[in-house]
């Protein structure tokens, strides 16, 4: 009987262990927070701010600031802050030669945090979500149900010891119990939904940040929020964008990093040019970018953002501007393959920019603005579209390259079915030496013939 | 004693069987396929283990009542909504008996593809589309 019982301890002590052993490597698996990319135009400078790799804090926070070429050298001021007060700051020296410039910061706390980019002229903020190590319910009965069997196991063999045998089949039967709840949970933990996000589902706090579980009988609720109303008036030298939600009425203040910005701004002029601007964060619902018109009259407007709960809007407008410039957005001449499909099927064009040494702006090999069909003025064209070309995906690397890697190329296709037959003015842009370039071009669709769609 | 030890490797032969049974039926190879119609189509997709990368597509082209037919054209169109992104059509080519094949459809994402075939005849196009599920 005695030899019988030391058996069975020596068995659960090996199964203990190796359950032991190997659970923790799993529940390890730190949620991976990423690197944030985020496109600013601060007045004449279009940055791209980085902020790398956010971990559980606290700890310090590395930011890169790229700059393009002709971005004036200067002085940026970084600030952290939560709640309203700042918690780091640092400066960031720009040079004139476009490329990374690079500042760290420190965060003492999970929550919401607030970044702002200071350069003497205006404060952006760029809010964003630091991560606390979160542990799920089921992760944290699998971890206790494996400690009270190593504890029960421990009294088990004294009692055996010192009573004997029978006595110690009671605290064995509590660490059999014991690892069934452990082992059942561990099992269980892979199979338990995640609770809504803090930052991307619901309004960041320090305590839903800190313990998402608290309230996650929420999650099958839908969380996206109603659309946008867009306002866009000169102030200045600035494009103001008043974002306004369309059943409240209150100021937008939600909006996510999507394809690595706020929000991606295009504007096109009465002659056909185009800005693609990534307006800054000023105030809530309040988003500014540089523009200063060259010719008057009206401008159409578009402007792409993702509100908190998901969903993307492509929210479009008219501003009407007097001239206050003379200077354009600068275009170059690239080689266009293109395969013009009848409207309502897909035609696909191909910039070719002859070298394999383009760098990825936005997270994206190319960019295609598409507006059509002008039979007026351009700001009434109906159908607004933004195409990508994506970066082919590198095995191994779940981080998209950021702008220092300059090896894609050399040929840029988007495939885009024009919904409508007409004239469309069409601009490729893709990024080369840190700058963007920009390739007009306009595409006549024809009519589908006899198509029954 | 020696009784015991054959019911005991019986028991575990038994149970190494069944979770080998499990293991083989959900890990089962195998086709993926999806059918769907349009106006005057019926397509039926086939794609052996359909994985990140170039894929050959097989379609399987009959009318609304199920006879083979020959569309003048096969044009397939892959999207991937999630990601707001569409690839370049490619052309399938006649295999007989109203079978088609994309040898080469390159779907460089994993994930859910929306698969549009695109059928060309004398009276028109007919557009029939069908999910993909694609793996890493």
């Amino acid at each position: 009987m005695g030899a019988m019982m030391r058996a069975i301890l020596v068995i659960l002590c090996a199964v203990g262990f190796a359950w032991g052993g190997t659970v923790p490597a799993l529940a390890d698996g730190a949620p991976g927070a990423g690197d944030i990319q985020v496109a600013q135009t601060m007045g004449d400078r279009e940055l791209t701010v980085v902020l790398r790799r956010v971990e559980p804090v606290p700890g310090p926070v590395h930011v890169d600031v790229v700059t393009h070429v002709g971005s004036p050298a200067g002085d940026l001021r970084l600030r952290l802050s939560r709640d309203g007060t700042a918690v780091s700051e640092t400066t960031v020296r720009l040079t004139a030669e476009p490329g990374f410039h690079t500042g760290t910061l420190r965060v003492d706390g999970p929550g919401p945090w607030e970044l702002a980019l200071d350069d003497g002229q205006r404060v952006a903020t760029i809010p964003f979500v630091v991560p606390a190590r979160v542990m799920s319910p089921p992760q944290n009965a699998a971890y206790g149900g494996f400690v009270a069997a190593g504890a029960l196991m421990l009294v088990t063999l004294v009692v055996a010891l010192r009573r004997g045998g029978v006595a110690a089949f009671a605290p064995a039967a509590g660490v059999v119990a014991a690892l069934a709840v452990a082992v059942t949970a561990a099992l269980l933990s892979s199979s338990v939904p995640p609770p809504p996000a803090p930052g991307s589902d619901l309004d960041p706090t320090v305590d839903n940040v800190t313990d998402p579980y608290a309230n996650a009988r929420a999650a099958a609720v839908d969380h996206s929020r109603p659309p946008v109303n867009l306002v866009a008036t000169a102030v200045g030298d600035d494009l103001r964008l008043a974002l306004t939600d369309g059943s409240t009425g209150r100021p937008v203040d939600d909006l996510l990093v999507h394809d690595n910005a706020l929000a991606h701004l295009g504007v096109v002029s009465p002659s056909g040019k185009l800005w693609h601007l990534h307006p800054v964060r000023v105030g809530p619902g309040d988003y500014r970018a540089k523009l200063v018109a060259p010719e008057p009259g009206r401008y159409a407007v578009a402007v792409e953002i993702a509100r908190r709960g998901g969903g993307r809007q492509l929210l479009r407008t008219t501003a009407a501007l007097t001239a206050s410039g003379t200077a354009v957005p600068a275009t170059e001449d690239v080689d266009l393959d293109r395969r013009i499909a009848a409207a309502g099927s897909p035609s696909t064009v191909t910039a070719r920019f002859g070298a394999d040494d383009l760098q990825p702006w936005l997270g994206m090999l190319g960019h295609m603005v598409v507006v059509g069909p002008v039979t007026g003025e351009v700001a009434d064209a109906p159908v607004w579209a933004h195409v990508h070309a994506m970066t082919p995906p590198a095995p191994g690397m779940p981080d998209e390259p950021d702008e220092s890697v300059a090896a894609f190329g050399p040929d840029v296709p988007f495939t885009y079915t024009f919904p409508l037959p007409g004239r469309y003015l069409v601009w490729v842009q893709a990024e080369r030496g840190y700058a963007v370039r920009t390739v007009p071009a306009v595409v006549d669709v024809p009519a589908a013939g006899g198509a029954a769609r | 004693m020696s009784r015991r030890t054959v019911v005991a490797s019986a028991v575990l032969a038994v149970v190494v069987a069944l979770v080998a049974l499990v293991v083989r039926s959900t890990a089962g190879g195998g086709a993926t396929t999806a059918s769907a119609s349009g106006e005057r189509y019926t397509v039926r997709l086939s794609v052996e283990d359909p994985r990140t990368g170039p894929n050959s597509l097989g379609f399987e082209v009959t009318d609304r009542s199920g006879a083979p037919v020959l569309p003048d054209e096969v044009t397939v169109e892959p999207v991937m909504p999630q990601m707001g992104h569409a690839l370049a059509p490619v052309t399938a080519l006649p295999e007989g008996r109203g079978r088609f094949r994309a040898p080469a459809a390159d779907l460089p994402m994993a994930g859910p593809w929306q698969i549009t075939v695109s059928l060309h005849d004398a009276s028109g196009v007919d557009h029939v589309v069908l999910p993909l599920l694609v793996k890493g």
